[in-house]
């Protein structure tokens, strides 16, 4: 398994936000993460990243439990994080943002390298020596997901990736990491509002409700059943 | 001609001053730090270049020592104090207080073992004059303080823009949340920064002196005028920094011509507190 949860607990201080969250992930798999805001979703993926230090339970990683590594070890081994909103630098030019990321994380063998970023979004190319703020919505989102892939991502955690889309782009995009998912055996854990664009995507379903498990199948079940009821 | 050479001066003491905000700067923008003890870094590296040079080493020795002392000591700074108050989740405030704590012990030292009283520092080629026509005449140590300066504003332009490490230090400064989690690593690039600005502000913190000699207190006007020129150059703009920096000290010089020296500071102020009603972000905010 790639990513495997067992039984986490964790959360801010002393307040616990969720608990006993189990679940593993195969090379290749798509989760779409779903659940109303405050079930726990974006704690989940901080947890994972190590920006927050569960107080319970194991993460592992390709059979390694990660649970006591740094943000940047988690991130040399393949964990990468396109963070809500914030997933660029707005200050530096496309070309600044794509060759700071790419200095620390692309090595010999890199699964993406500069050039392959520059050919799986031309329009960045493009845009090179454009200032990332001033880019509009869908570019930004482009380049954000450019910088969580850059080297050899392995499992790819999105948070609400859509946020500020036009619907359109939200299926172009959600096309290209499941393209990108399937051809090079990486993870993603899609935590997402749009609930309809990320089942389309993804092989499984958690829906979390109150900082726990409330449903785990796959999306005809999730279809099938009483959705919403879960939210 | 008196004009003239006022505005020659505010040249000579702006570029020296421009750095200082410079350097300012870089570490507030980079670590959101209000850095008082930047002050101290810059008397100490005077004084470290002063004791050098009366222990016999050569001018070229005393100023790479002195550089050397302060940036380990920025370094230290860093690395000992404010990471730990970071890791802790101190606020603000208290890493203020922590900053304007490390300034008075630095103060306090330098007099405890330099004595408060003012040293002049000087080279034996640092007063020849030249004479630029029109009775102004500049100093050796002038030129070379407007010299030294101007090119280490361009160093620090090519060096953000240039360099991978530049460029990470603007990462952290526009991003540090991204700059976290894609392996950046903040804290060692905050390091990096106080050292580089520490670094930095020995430039004018060894010529400035070499004018109007040593004292331990020395530091704090400095800063003053440097933290307005951020300000009012638009916080994280380089360029903004040194030209306002330049720009705060000749409207201090000019003003001499109109009023009489001891307004000419609240004057200043005065405008650079109407200036930010009307343009709060700062002139070159969106330059950067």
């Amino acid at each position: 398994m790639m990513l495997a949860l067992n039984a986490l607990e964790s959360g801010y201080g002393a307040k616990t936000v969720v608990s006993n969250v189990s679940f593993s992930l195969a090379p290749g798999q798509i989760l779409a993460f779903l659940g109303h805001n405050g079930a726990g979703k974006t704690t989940t993926l901080k947890s994972i990243m190590g920006l927050l230090r569960p107080t319970a339970g194991e993460i592992l990683f390709d059979g390694q439990n990660i649970g006591r590594l740094s943000v940047a070890d988690r991130v040399a081994l393949g964990v990468r994080l396109l963070p809500e909103g914030r997933g660029i630098f707005p200050d530096l030019t496309v070309a600044e943002n794509v060759s700071v990321v790419a200095a620390r994380n692309v090595g010999a063998g890199a699964m993406f390298d500069v050039p392959d970023i520059y050919k799986l979004f031309p329009v960045l190319a493009e845009r090179r020596d454009t200032r990332a703020g001033s880019m509009s919505g869908g570019q930004q989102q482009m380049l954000a997901l450019s910088l969580a892939i850059l080297g050899t991502p392995r499992c790819l955690m999105l948070d609400e990736p859509s946020i500020g889309l036009a619907p359109n782009l939200v299926e172009r995009m959600f096309e290209q990491v499941r393209d990108v998912c399937k051809s090079h055996a990486m993870t993603a854990v899609l935590v997402e509002q749009n609930v309809a664009a990320a089942m389309k995507i993804a092989d499984r379903v958690i829906i979390m409700n109150s900082g726990r498990i409330v449903f785990d199948g796959d999306p005809d079940e999730a279809r099938a059943s009483n959705f919403w009821s879960y939210y | 001609m008196l004009a003239l050479q006022l505005l020659c001066n505010g040249i000579v003491t702006g570029c020296a001053l421009g750095i200082v905000a410079v350097s300012f700067s870089l570490v507030y923008a980079t670590t959101k730090i209000f850095h008082v003890a930047h002050a101290g870094v810059y008397t100490m590296s005077g004084y470290v270049a002063w004791s050098l040079l009366r222990h016999g080493f050569p001018a070229p020795i005393a100023f790479v020592g002195a550089i050397a002392a302060a940036t380990a000591l920025g370094a230290l700074i860093q690395g000992v104090l404010y990471a730990r108050l970071e890791r802790r989740r101190a606020t603000h405030l208290v890493v203020l207080i922590a900053s304007l704590g490390t300034l008075a012990v630095i103060q306090n030292i330098l007099a405890a073992v330099f004595t408060a009283n003012i040293l002049q520092f000087e080279l034996p080629w640092g007063s020849q004059v030249f004479h630029l026509g029109g009775n102004v005449r500049l100093t050796m140590t002038q030129l070379l303080t407007v010299l030294v300066n101007v090119a280490a504003y361009g160093g620090v332009m090519w060096f953000s823009h240039g360099t991978i490490l530049g460029k990470q230090i603007r990462a952290v400064a526009s991003n540090p949340f991204l700059a976290e989690i894609v392996r950046l690593q903040p804290r060692r690039v905050h390091i990096y920064v106080m050292a580089i600005a520490s670094a930095l502000v020995c430039l004018p913190g060894i010529l400035v002196p070499l004018d109007f000699g040593l004292q331990p207190y020395n530091g704090v006007t400095p800063l003053l005028t440097a933290t307005i020129a951020m300000i009012a150059g638009g916080v994280g703009s380089i360029t903004g920094a040194f030209v306002l920096a330049i720009v705060i000290t000749e409207l201090q010089n000019m003003s001499l011509l109109f009023i009489p020296g001891e307004w000419s500071i609240g004057v200043t102020f005065f405008i650079f507190v109407v200036f930010m009603l009307f343009r709060p972000t700062g002139l070159f905010a969106a330059a950067r």
